[in-house]
């Protein structure tokens, strides 16, 4: 640690200009074609811009770039000095300084920290606050070195901005400026954010050369890029730059990449070859470590190296240099795809030797600090007893994070959207946890996320799952890519001391023992296993044994005090990184490939994979039970047991069932089926659907109009009761009904409720619209809540059965079927009940679809329709002269007035269906009563457009704010009906989760269902034709009537108790369409409530004409009802 | 245990056994002295009762089919060491170079398969299955989401369209699991 050395961060602005206008002239000479090298331009040209940023609000800073070499002569000497540059408060992106001895370094010391930087000693400087740095600004060159801590701090911010009128002695009042620069007090983090946005511009680059990324790695590639900026950097004189410290390394950008590791992990396999992996990283790594270091030992005796090398010494270093390094190995075999065993083996001896690497490297720092003559036995025990606490240490602390991480998780599904955050947090407190006790932080974080994964997965949403991948895997490799690049940044910057041969020894060595290691370990572990690693595994698993940036952090962290060869060991550590890196890391993918290893394929288990594979372990760990052995099934077979009964029972919200797996297969693959499905047919789906419910929406509209005025304009309650518990059925067509129709019909219903079923997306929108908190993620997707098993078998039904439904068939049936279904009173027969029943489900359903397919229309929009025609109603049974205008389709009807309506509605006593089905054949009424043949039916009612902007349809689609209070009446209903209906109410969450003024009514909707459910137009054109007197009584009248037919309207629909909603979803769904539609029709109560209690409506500009009508209509209504 | 039981095993029996099964006579021998410990009442036969006394197969889910699976060569009660024998042959490590009668891929998968079939009608349907499902997925899980998770893998695997699994389409459908990995326990190797 004590070698750490910060260098200076500051830069000579002028230096910098020439840098760049080099730069420039540079890459557009050579080969400014490519884009790789624009890329790389403009990543260069940030890059010192953000350097130069330092300086760019001193205008002066630019008059000379000479008399820094002046200030060389001051710097100080040689050592171990802590360079603080003016700004040491950046500690995590301080420089790795190089010795000042270095005649590079020393040229660059001068140049780069100028004037108030090179002090002897950290800690006078460390308190400063930002120092002007423009050694080439004369004032501060002439200012006395000592002068600097304390001047500056009083001006240190506001310098940046006005040194050249302040600095320079003429004047102590400060005047405002302007505006003003201050680099220094965001330099830190934009540094950081330039570097990062550099590096990930160079991945990109490589990713757009094709060439390049194919024959090289991408860690490769970054090197080069960082040694490119590194040689920049240290042409334009800023040796120091070498952002690479062991402590950033260790506490900012492994534990990234490990935990990406770990909690990506594939468990299974991982412990499948737990034993092979543990004996390579392990054996192996202590078997390559006390090989290297006596070999390198062994030939430094013979003075070759030309220098003393200490038996301890050289062990240090072998330590270090014969660990595998987690980041090169990944970032390598991600790109070579080689068979998961062989990855798993390599991969996962290079994130556990993390373990044996700390100790043995920790154990023979401590030994050479002692001393070799210091030494004790017990040393030695201790050290190797501190493996054991170590490793232990750091995969328990792991562990238990990883366990409390699902405990958290549990419970955090009120606030979603801080999910992610409690994995990254507490996995990186692990890490930490095991460093404070000097464990294996890699370790610790590695068990945490294997732990963590299965239940923080069963516990946090979809969505949430989706970002903790994603902000994982982009964290990782982000910092991966700043590690290579600092690497080569580093390399340049680096005060190198080559040694030739030692450099290649150490090569060699590596290459050798690794290799023979390998060897003798894989005669061992084959042994145990099962599958034997053959030749060609061996070769791999020996030639990818990378080393990277652990080893170089490690080297870092020697201290040179004790360690005199710590430059020769930095430089062949480099050396042996970029041998393994480049040669191997380039070569082994055409040797992977002429080797013809088993390539890994990447695939999602299907579900026969899931259910027999899970099937055979069941069965191997019967029969190792059988044959009394306790091999990896049965461990895990009891594992799993104790896992079930124990450990998720306490950590998961929702603990189902014993194999979640086959679970998450299945619903993975339904999700999946029905994306699917949807992606292919979303707009056969969206035209029939929206179409359907256009015209049908107005066709009820007018039906419940009709109705509603009929009955209104005539003489009150009698008539209703008449026409609410109907069992006349005078419509011809209706009597002349063809049973055969009835499995037309049974089909589209079917059709359309399978294809309805395919939009839980919309209803989030919907919902997600309401929710007014801005931390609220409403995530009620299908993977979060229970899987809607039902609907996806329906839908993978359909699919296999490729049924396509012909949008123009579809209308076309409906026309000559729909009319005369609408009837209301009909409970004759299970048809009729079955074409009112498709009427709604068409009606509620697809109105969800409008309101999402354009913006204006909404869930809203569709409640205040319904609202308005209740409305209408009792305006229309008051005074009939409004109807004219309010009802869409009564063209004809505007001028007649009062009187007439009431004659007509007087004469017809009993509307036929298919007079209350069409309303623009209301001037018939009056001459005939005769019904009316469906093919008059307009074209313009299935036109979706037509209707929606133009059609007096619109008009009714106009909104009519909601509600402000809640339904009386909805209340009244909820209290009268049973807590059946609360439950089952309950059970649909979405209701319920809509907000407040909505709520209320919702159970109360549900109890319309389930009363008026079989007959639901009954219920909807019941309601405009309530009486005023004993509104209620009607409502009771309704569901007296219609109650004994809920058997029938179950066994109409194919489906189980809606109890289990979640789990069947035709009938969820249809319960759901049911709910909301009849929501809309308790609110349409609750409307009047609130007209009377406040008479204060906002209504669309539609009706605002009739507003004051309606208000004082529906007060005497309200009043006449309760009374 | 291994003293009686190597001396009630003939010569001539292990190199029956061996010769059907391919197990070295120290395997035999091992498998033996283990089959004698099962075999409480000394009879020479192991009965259902037996193989369920173990406690780990008592609460494996599948215990029952597992220990079916070793009475379904011959229709008596009880097993026979051969039998015993020939069953645990299915879990013989493939070696290369060497006859694998009983440790084939297909021998393996077919035993998978012939647990699945309890009505030896070389089929898997639904109910047989979902029975397997039952099983291994408990009771947590209602059933209507067991008959889709049912339903669904028929369908997944069904190549002919008959609602069922037949052996062939039974492979298939397990062509990229490494059966040979999954079915072998190297003690037996």
């Amino acid at each position: 640690m004590a070698s750490q050395v910060y260098g200076s961060y500051i830069h000579n602005t002028t230096v910098h200009h020439g840098c760049q206008r080099h730069s420039r002239g540079a890459n557009w000479y050579c080969n400014g074609r490519r884009n790789v090298t624009f890329l790389l331009f403009i990543m260069l040209l940030l890059l010192l811009l953000g350097h130069l940023g330092v300086c760019s609000g001193r205008p002066d800073a630019l008059a000379s770039s000479s008399s820094s070499t002046t200030l060389r002569t001051t710097s100080p000497p040689s050592g171990n000095q802590y360079y603080s540059d003016s700004n040491s408060r950046q500690f995590s992106w301080s420089v790795k300084g190089m010795d000042p001895t270095n005649e590079g370094d020393d040229r660059d010391v001068g140049g780069d920290s100028g004037v108030g930087d090179a002090y002897p000693s950290a800690s006078s400087s460390s308190g400063r606050s930002p120092i002007p740095h423009d050694d080439s600004d004369g004032f501060e060159e002439s200012s006395p070195r000592s002068s600097g801590p304390v001047f500056m701090p009083n001006t240190g911010d506001v310098q940046a901005a006005q040194a050249d009128t302040e600095h320079n002695g003429n004047g102590d009042t400060k005047r405002y400026p302007v505006a003003s620069v201050e680099f220094d007090r965001v330099k830190t983090p934009f540094i950081i954010g330039v570097w990062i946005f550099c590096a990930s511009l160079a991945k990109i680059g490589f990713h757009m050369t094709p060439k390049l990324s194919r024959i090289f790695p991408e860690s490769c590639l970054l090197i080069a890029v960082g040694v490119i900026i590194g040689v920049l950097l240290t042409q334009t004189g800023n040796m120091n730059v070498s952002p690479l410290t062991p402590d950033t390394f260790f506490l900012y950008m492994l534990p990234p990449i490990i935990l990406d590791a770990g909690y990506f992990m594939p468990n299974r396999l991982f412990f499948d070859h737990l034993g092979t992996i543990l004996l390579f990283a392990v054996i192996g790594t202590i078997f390559n470590t006390l090989t290297i270091g006596v070999s390198l030992w062994a030939v430094g005796q013979s003075g070759l190296f030309s220098c003393d090398t200490p038996l301890l010494e050289m062990f240090l270093f072998s330590a270090l240099i014969s660990a595998v390094d987690p980041v090169a190995v990944l970032a390598v075999f991600e790109e070579i795809h080689v068979n998961e065993i062989l990855y798993i083996v390599v991969f996962g001896e290079s994130l556990l030797n993390d373990a044996v690497t700390v100790v043995l490297y920790h154990m023979f720092e401590a030994y050479t600090e002692m001393g070799p003559t210091n030494i004790l036995y017990t040393d030695l025990l201790a050290g190797f007893a501190s493996f054991f606490v170590v490793a232990l240490g750091g995969t328990i602390i792991g562990i238990l994070w990883g366990f409390l991480t699902g405990l958290v998780t549990r419970y955090t599904h009120q606030v979603r959207v801080i999910e992610p955050i409690f994995i990254f947090v507490m996995a990186y407190l692990a890490y930490l946890n095991a460093e404070i006790f000097h464990m294996s932080g890699i370790l610790a974080i590695t068990f945490c996320g294997i732990t963590m994964k299965n239940y923080v997965e069963a516990n946090i949403s979809h969505k949430s799952h989706t970002t903790v991948k994603y902000a994982m895997k982009m964290l990782s490799s982000s910092s991966e890519t700043i590690i290579f690049m600092f690497l080569g940044v580093a390399t340049i910057n680096s005060r190198h001391d080559w040694n030739i041969w030692f450099v290649v020894l150490t090569i060699a060595f590596c290459s050798i023992y690794r290799t023979i290691g390998v060897i003798l370990l894989t005669a061992i572990a084959n042994r145990f296993r099962l599958h034997k690693l053959n030749k060609v595994e061996k070769f791999v698993m020996s030639y990818g044994g990378l080393r990277g940036a652990v080893a170089f952090a490690l080297v870092l962290l020697i201290d040179k005090h004790h360690v005199k060869l710590q430059p020769m060991f930095v430089s062949t550590t480099i050396a042996v990184i970029y041998f393994t890196v480049f040669f191997q890391g380039i070569t082994i993918k055409p040797l992977v490939k002429i080797l013809n290893v088993k390539r890994a394929e990447k695939r999602k288990p299907t579900m026969n994979e899931r259910i027999h594979e899970r099937f055979m372990d069941h069965l191997m760990a019967g029969i190792e039970d059988i044959l009394g052995r306790h091999g990896n099934y049965h461990v895990r077979d009891r594992f799993k047991r104790f896992d079930n009964k124990f450990i998720r029972p306490l950590l998961l919200r929702d603990h189902r069932g014993a194999e979640p797996k086959i679970l998450e297969t299945y619903s993975k693959l339904a999700m999946k089926d029905a994306m699917e499905y949807m992606r292919r047919n979303a707009s056969t789906i969206g035209n029939i659907s929206g179409t359907e419910s256009m015209s049908a929406i107005f066709r009820n509209y007018t039906t419940g109009n009709i109705n509603g005025n009929l009955s209104g304009t005539l003489n009150g309650s009698t008539s209703f009761s008449q026409l609410d518990s109907s069992t006349w059925n005078i419509d011809m067509q209706e009597l002349e009904y063809n049973p055969s129709k009835k499995d037309l019909t049974d089909a589209r219903i079917h059709h359309l409720l399978a294809e309805e079923l395919c939009k839980p997306y919309r209803r989030v929108r919907e919902h997600r619209r309401l929710s007014y908190s801005r931390h609220a993620v409403n995530d009620r997707d299908l993977s979060t809540q229970p899987v809607n098993y039902r609907m996806h078998m329906n839908i993978r039904r359909m699919v296999g059965e490729r049924k396509h439904h012909h949008k123009r068939s579809k209308r076309l049936g409906k026309d000559g079927k729909q009319n005369h279904v609408s009837f209301p009173g009909i409970t004759q027969n299970g048809s009729a009940k079955q074409f009112s029943h498709d009427y709604i489900n068409e009606v509620l359903q697809e109105s969800e679809n409008d309101g999402d397919g354009t913006k204006s229309t909404s869930k809203e929009d569709w409640d205040s329709a319904i609202t308005f025609t209740a409305r209408t109603s009792h305006e229309t049974h008051t005074s009939g002269n409004n109807e004219a205008t309010k009802k869409p389709s009564q063209e004809m009807d505007g001028s007649t007035g009062t009187n007439a309506a009431a004659t007509e509605s007087a004469r017809v006593t009993t509307p036929t269906a298919t007079e209350t089905m069409l309303p623009w054949k209301r001037d018939d009424e009056g001459e005939s009563t005769c019904p009316l043949k469906q093919s008059e039916f307009p074209a313009w009612c299935s036109n979706k457009e037509y209707l929606a902007y133009s059609s007096p349809s619109a008009t009714f689609l106009g909104g009519i704010e909601q509600p402000k209070i809640a339904s009386v009446i909805g209340l009244f209903r909820r209290e009268s009906s049973g807590s059946v209906q609360d439950s089952r109410a309950s059970s649909e969450s979405s209701l319920h989760h809509t907000s407040g003024p909505e709520s209320p009514p919702a159970p109360g909707a549900v109890l319309l269902i389930e009363e008026g459910g079989p007959e639901p137009l009954a219920g909807m054109l019941g309601i405009p034709r309530r009486p005023p007197v004993g509104r209620r009584g009607s409502m009771l009248e309704l569901g007296s009537t219609t109650v004994n037919s809920i058997p029938e309207e179950e066994a109409t629909t194919p489906l189980t108790s809606p109890q289990n909603s979640p789990l069947s979803s035709l009938s969820d769904q249809r319960w759901m369409a049911l709910g909301k539609g009849s929501g809309s029709l308790s609110r349409l109560a609750g409307r009047l409530s609130a007209l009377v209690s406040s008479s204060s409506s906002s209504s669309s500009s539609d009706d605002s004409s009739n507003e004051d009508d309606e208000e004082t209509d529906e007060k005497c209504a309200i009043n006449r009802t309760q009374n | 245990m291994g003293n009686r039981s190597s001396l009630l095993l003939r010569e001539e029996e292990i190199a029956q056994i061996q010769e059907e099964t391919g197990f070295t006579p120290n395997q035999i021998e091992r498998l033996y002295s283990r089959f004698t410990s099962l075999d409480r009442g000394d009879c020479g036969t192991l009965s259902r009762e037996d193989f369920l006394r173990i406690p780990e197969l008592a609460i494996n889910p599948l215990g029952d089919r597992i220990v079916h699976a070793f009475f379904e060569e011959g229709c008596s009660d009880r097993v026979n060491f051969l039998q015993f024998m020939q069953v645990l042959a299915h879990f013989r490590p493939i070696k290369k170079g060497r006859d694998n009668k009983l440790n084939s891929r297909e021998q393996k998968l077919k035993f998978a398969f012939k647990m699945y079939d309890l009505d030896n009608d070389d089929k898997i349907s639904k109910d047989e299955l979902l029975a397997i499902l039952h099983m291994m997925v408990g009771a947590n899980i209602s059933e209507e989401q067991l008959t889709s998770i049912a339903e669904r893998t028929i369908l997944e695997a069904d190549q002919n369209g008959d609602q069922m699994i037949s052996f062939e389409e039974f492979c298939n459908a397990l062509e990229r699991t490494d059966v040979e990995q999954k079915m072998s326990i190297r003690f037996l190797n």
